[in-house]
């Protein structure tokens, strides 16, 4: 039997909605249980109820709260010093190491390569001791540069733009060198903005993956004046009471919003880049 | 305006078996069209490049006018050049692309734009020079990427299989834009191509190159009607040329040549020298047009297939056990399965050493 067009795209519209509540429902939670309080809060999660995710007397304690006790325009003042940082680093940086990687030949380029590539396979948290020690021996604990300065140095980020730099045509640098230009005038005149879009992906990454970092500030900086935001939220409490769960999720909310709006802005070039990574890699 | 001229130049890439040009010595004159064709891997392109200074040299120099370049920069050498693919900067404007090397040069604003005009209208892209070049048809592009070395007004100009890229129609008319923009500027040109065809159209010389070596340099007609090597004679030409196994043998009228079954005689120019060689093979080469429908045949096939091209029609038949074609006027030529009498135009031949592949 022949399926109507109409009823094809409203199954397909079902399955699309019912997948969209899966990822959606943990975060409307988090957002209306925010505009709560805090005997409220887990009333209609068991049983579910759809006023779980829907605040029916809604109010702004928790933010009144969170905005008086916790510095938390300092903390997303960090957070976005070290992200915007972080992201500007790791492109020049990346960008040249993948550019000296694929056009420059030299002896053992292959082998910095898989080197630098293996270090993809060292968990985060086995790091931490001997990143604390390096750190805190250059006399950065306790500063945003401490925060973003392990992690400039992206091997995921060299394999992107390395990939990105491979599929631009040769004859261009050829040409530009006939016109005049050097290697640092091919690199920055000719080779960068042809390879924008990869650079627009491996960005917002490491702005989400420093904005959302965790326990690399909470390990180096103890000092609540260069905390950031993540950090910040998950201190906010004192360690001797319970948790008050309605102002974590209004310093959750207030910590996502800024990346909801970056990713709505540049979410075209975050998907191509995606694709384009994973079609070529 | 200047003379190039390549000494005993060599090219070996690191891991390379063998040399991928080898003692290559070549000298162009100033404003001379100079053609480098052959197959893939030849070593052309290669060639191009070490001229352009995008390519070392491994031995030899490289001299242009009376300056030798080969350790020189590109941009010091006063050459310009056009790639295969184009190589336009996708992100830059026609005008942007075509001004990119003067504005490196610190040249003045106002000359840059004379330039970028002048070599606009000549080339008929006026109207593209604000447009960027995903914008453009292949041709446009193709027309873009000759402004760019227009408007430096160098000394040599490069050319790496700039036609390949486009359709066939397209690439008729470039070559003609080509040669006419030769005629006009009476730049030093060296042109790399596998095409025989643009070879032969475009150049005042063809130089045939095969496994890194000059296989013969010589004007497009010399190359056609007198083939040095079996390469070139196989190489140049369009059908290809045919090749039969012969015998030199002697007849009733002098020297001969032992084709299959029928005993035909010696071209007379070429008699003398196969005298020396009688009962010894030689390989003899044909080109399809120089089979001839006659009353009085010396060879009867059998038609295999028989291709229409218009003015002609192609005949593929085998004969001595050798796939052959021949050109034949369509009024002239048989159907497929049907016997065809031809005839060999004996004095336009070529013959060659079966073990050397040289003329004879």
């Amino acid at each position: 039997m022949k399926t109507h067009p109409l009823q094809r795209a409203l199954f397909v519209a079902l399955v699309i909605a019912l997948i969209l509540c899966c990822f959606l429902a943990p975060y409307a939670w988090i957002v209306s249980s925010s505009f709560k309080n805090q005997l409220t809060l887990f009333n209609d999660v068991t049983p579910l109820s759809w006023k779980a995710f829907f605040p029916v007397e809604g109010t702004l304690e928790n933010y009144r709260t969170l905005f008086e006790r916790t510095n938390v325009l300092r903390a997303l003042l960090n957070t976005a010093i070290v992200a915007g940082g972080q992201v500007a680093l790791t492109l020049l940086l990346c960008a040249m190491a993948a550019y000296s990687l694929t056009r420059i030949r030299f002896p053992g380029a292959k082998i910095v390569f898989v080197m630098i590539l293996l270090t993809f396979l060292l968990p985060i948290e086995a790091l931490m001791v001997p990143l604390y020690q390096v750190v805190s021996g250059l006399g950065l604990s306790n500063t945003l540069l401490g925060i973003m300065i392990p992690w400039i140095a992206s091997p995921f980020g060299l394999f992107l733009l390395k990939q990105a730099f491979e599929e631009l045509p040769v004859e261009l640098e050829d040409a530009a060198r006939i016109d005049g230009a050097g290697h640092v005038r091919i690199f920055f005149s000719i080779v960068l903005p042809n390879v924008k879009v990869p650079m627009l992906t491996l960005g917002l990454i490491t702005f989400l993956f420093s904005w959302n970092s965790f326990l690399w500030p909470l390990v180096i900086v103890q000092d609540p004046a260069h905390q950031v935001i993540q950090v910040a939220i998950a201190q906010q409490g004192s360690p001797t009471q319970l948790p008050n769960w309605g102002e974590t999720f209004a310093g959750a909310t207030v910590a996502t919003l800024p990346l909801i709006l970056l990713f709505l802005l540049l979410q075209k070039y975050f998907t191509q880049g995606m694709t384009t990574s994973g079609i070529k890699g | 305006m200047a003379d190039v001229s390549l000494k005993h130049v060599g090219k070996t890439y690191e891991n390379a078996s063998a040399n991928t040009i080898e003692d290559l010595s070549l000298d162009i004159r100033s404003g001379e069209f100079v053609v480098l064709v052959g197959p893939s891997g030849c070593g052309k392109s290669t060639t191009l490049r070490m001229i352009a200074g995008l390519e070392e040299l491994s031995d030899g120099q490289i001299w242009i006018g009376d300056r030798r370049v080969d350790e020189l920069e590109p941009r010091e050498r006063d050459i310009a050049m056009v790639f295969q693919n184009y190589a336009l900067y996708p992100h830059m404007t026609v005008a942007q692309n075509m001004s990119f090397g003067l504005r490196l040069a610190g040249m003045e604003k106002v000359e840059i734009r004379r330039r970028v005009e002048a070599a606009a209208e000549v080339l008929d892209i006026g109207v593209l020079l604000d447009r960027r070049p995903r914008q453009l048809s292949g041709g446009q592009r193709q027309r873009v990427a000759m402004g760019r070395a227009m408007v430096r007004d160098p000394a040599v100009f490069l050319f790496d299989e700039p036609l390949s890229n486009l359709d066939a129609k397209l690439r008729g008319q470039m070559r003609a834009e080509i040669r006419r923009l030769h005629k006009r500027l009476k730049a030093t040109t060296i042109y790399v191509t596998h095409d025989q065809v643009e070879a032969m159209t475009l150049a005042d010389r063809v130089v045939v190159l095969h496994r890194g070596k000059i296989e013969q340099q010589g004007t497009p007609q010399e190359l056609y009607e007198r083939p040095a090597t079996r390469f070139v004679a196989g190489f140049i030409g369009s059908p290809t040329m045919n090749f039969l196994p012969a015998e030199v043998v002697m007849s009733d009228d002098g020297v001969a040549l032992k084709l299959d079954e029928a005993i035909l005689p010696a071209p007379a120019a070429k008699a003398e020298g196969l005298a020396k060689r009688l009962g010894q093979p030689v390989e003899i080469g044909v080109r399809p047009e120089h089979f001839v429908v006659d009353a009085a045949p010396a060879l009867t096939v059998t038609v295999d297939m028989a291709e229409l091209l218009g003015p002609t029609t192609l005949v593929h038949f085998t004969f001595a056990g050798v796939a052959c074609s021949a050109m034949l006027p369509p009024e002239h030529a048989s159907g497929e399965g049907e016997q065809q009498k031809l005839r060999i135009a004996f004095d336009r031949i070529s013959i060659f050493d079966p073990a050397t592949g040289r003329a004879l």
